[in-house]
């Protein structure tokens, strides 16, 4: 019954992205046997919480849950506690700590603010794999200000091969852009004809996943950090340049499509003069 | 959940179905629910629903235009009846298939003598600003029952591109006062783009303005003109604060949640990002990760 989960992934597609987690969770509540297929394929907003023991941030997602616990990428601890929960080996933790690092100064250059988290994992097959999460609020600070969202959410799977490591990624990153908007120019005076000038909003939200397949070269384990950071940097900029420009700009376009500003029936009558003008050339 | 609760709780995604993709979103809610016949009925409403605000458009039989079909022209009925909306163009009445989008069942109407005049030269109006502006639009006009003052001035234009993966709507409704001398307007434009991806926008605009004292005394015709020139400049005016919104939206959110580059202009220099101690502390761990030890030289 995979065309059942097709059908919910389609509609996941259609559907308003800045609902993703309340459409979800309907989802889940109709067809609770599909929850976990649906959970793992969908990827939904990321949501801060605080590192009790360190006081720092952190970002929840399915990749540091164990039960309703999430786990802190800076003391290692779950929240709520558990005994029990699962945590990277030694090893792997060591790395972890030091992704943490590396990711966080990464978060402070592009984003200026936000949260950054990194969780490791290791994999039956002796490699590992990993998830780099960067969550962005702007709230708005007055009325005419614009507020927003981002998250993004990277996945890696490495795998040695002597001197190289082979790594493949998948970057989903989810944007939500509301700006309040008001057609009365700034600061001008009340209009005498009872123009209200209009109020309202745009809302711009959007999700997009891209994949990608490479391999580096393997110094010592900390080569996966830079590795991996390359990865992520280059994608993620990729991709937020794609949602300016590509998608962004296509919304844009349509809105052009639907109406236009000039009039059509001007261009209309100057096309037509124009080929009555070549027809009487032609003569 | 029960069957009954779970058809209730799919018939709302019909709601948030972008612009062209209802028969879609349908289609992958009779996969989730598989029972086709309580389907059908389960979403009659939200069908309704959806339709009736999205200005879904009808071909009205025997005539060659189409009308909205809102609540604006939805006919009052006896409690009990079948469900009639309007067409005030060709003065009809007919019943509507929410599912299939047909209109049928045509009937005569009856309408207001009184507002005729000026409802016929608003929508005289409005059709010419129609091809003026919107590449394929659908314009109605309903005169408000038992009033001959009131008018309801709807617009609707759809471009539905599903090989090129993008849909958009734009409606708009102008409620005109005749006896307070006000029009209440609001804009709504919807668009989906979602090649490889899933990217919406949403906009509302709420608008209010005066009729001019010279327009409520001139003849119905000239005052239908000059309403309709003010709803033109109060909506081109919208769309070209709506490009201000999307520089606005590019320049300052966009850069505010991620920067393209940098402050430096520069991409991160990992290795030093990195740290030269942590580095080394790492590689005193060297080889312990992952399956491939083997041949491990430096």
């Amino acid at each position: 019954m995979t065309d059942l989960l097709d059908s919910m992934l389609d509609l996941m597609r259609r559907l308003p992205p800045s609902k993703v987690e309340e459409n979800v969770n309907t989802l889940t509540n109709i067809c609770p046997d599909y929850a976990d297929d649906l959970l793992s394929s969908v990827d939904q907003p990321l949501r801060v919480m605080v590192d009790s023991a360190t006081g720092r941030e952190y970002l929840a997602c399915d990749y540091n849950r164990d039960g309703e616990s999430y786990r802190s990428p800076w003391s290692n601890e779950y929240d709520p506690p558990l005994d029990d929960g699962t945590t990277p080996s030694p090893k792997l933790r060591k790395l972890e700590i030091a992704a943490n690092e590396a990711f966080d100064t990464y978060r402070e250059l592009y984003f200026e603010g936000g949260v950054s988290s990194v969780y490791l994992w290791d994999l039956d097959d002796g490699g590992f794999a990993g998830v780099v999460v960067l969550k962005k609020v702007l709230t708005s600070t007055s009325t005419a200000s614009p507020s927003g969202s981002w998250d993004s959410i990277h996945v890696f799977e490495a795998s040695e091969r002597g001197r190289n490591a082979h790594y493949k990624l998948t970057s989903t990153i989810m944007l939500h852009l509301v700006t309040k908007t008001s057609s009365k120019a700034k600061g001008a005076p009340p209009a005498e004809d009872g123009n209200s000038g209009g109020t309202g909003e745009i809302v711009l939200s959007g999700s997009m996943t891209r994949q990608v397949e490479q391999d580096h070269p393997l110094a010592d384990p900390s080569s996966h950090i830079t590795n991996t950071g390359r990865m992520v940097e280059d994608q993620e900029t990729k991709m937020r340049n794609l949602l300016q420009d590509v998608y962004f700009g296509k919304t844009r376009d349509v809105v052009h499509d639907l109406r236009s500003v000039d009039d059509l029936e001007n261009a209309r009558r100057q096309r037509d003069l124009q080929r009555e003008l070549v027809g009487l050339m032609k003569k | 959940m029960d069957q009954q609760e779970r058809i209730q709780a799919a018939a709302k995604f019909l709601l948030q179905a972008p612009p062209g993709e209802i028969n879609d979103v349908l289609n992958d809610i009779r996969e989730i629910i598989s029972d086709d016949d309580a389907l059908q009925a389960g979403v009659q409403s939200s069908l309704q629903e959806y339709n009736l605000e999205q200005f879904v458009t009808a071909d009205i039989p025997g005539h060659d235009h189409q009308v909205i079909v809102s609540e604006a022209g939805r006919v009052e009925v006896a409690e009990g009846g079948e469900e009639r909306f309007l067409d005030p163009r060709s003065k009809t009445t007919f019943a509507f298939d929410h599912l299939r989008l047909e209109a049928s069942d045509p009937q005569p109407a009856e309408v207001d003598e009184d507002a005729e005049q000026t409802r016929s030269s608003l929508e005289a109006s409005a059709t010419t600003y129609l091809a003026a502006h919107f590449h394929d639009g659908v314009t109605s006009v309903f005169s408000v029952p038992s009033t001959s003052k009131k008018f309801i001035v709807q617009i609707v234009a759809n471009k539905y591109n599903p090989t090129n993966f993008w849909s958009g709507r734009w409606r708009s409704e102008y409620r005109i006062d005749l006896e307070s001398s006000k029009v209440e307007g609001k804009i709504l434009v919807n668009v989906h783009y979602y090649e490889q991806g899933n990217v919406q926008l949403s906009t509302t605009h709420d608008t209010s303005f005066d009729i001019p004292p010279s327009v409520q005394s001139a003849p119905p015709k000239q005052a239908a003109e000059k309403i309709v020139a003010l709803i033109e400049n109060e909506e081109g005016k919208y769309q070209v604060s709506l490009n201000d919104g999307y520089h606005d939206m590019a320049e300052k959110t966009f850069k505010g949640l991620r920067r393209a580059l940098p402050l430096t202009r520069q991409k991160l220099d990992w290795d030093r990002v990195l740290g030269y101690k942590l580095g080394a502390e790492l590689s005193n761990s060297r080889g312990t990760l992952g399956g491939a030890q083997q041949g491990f030289k430096k």
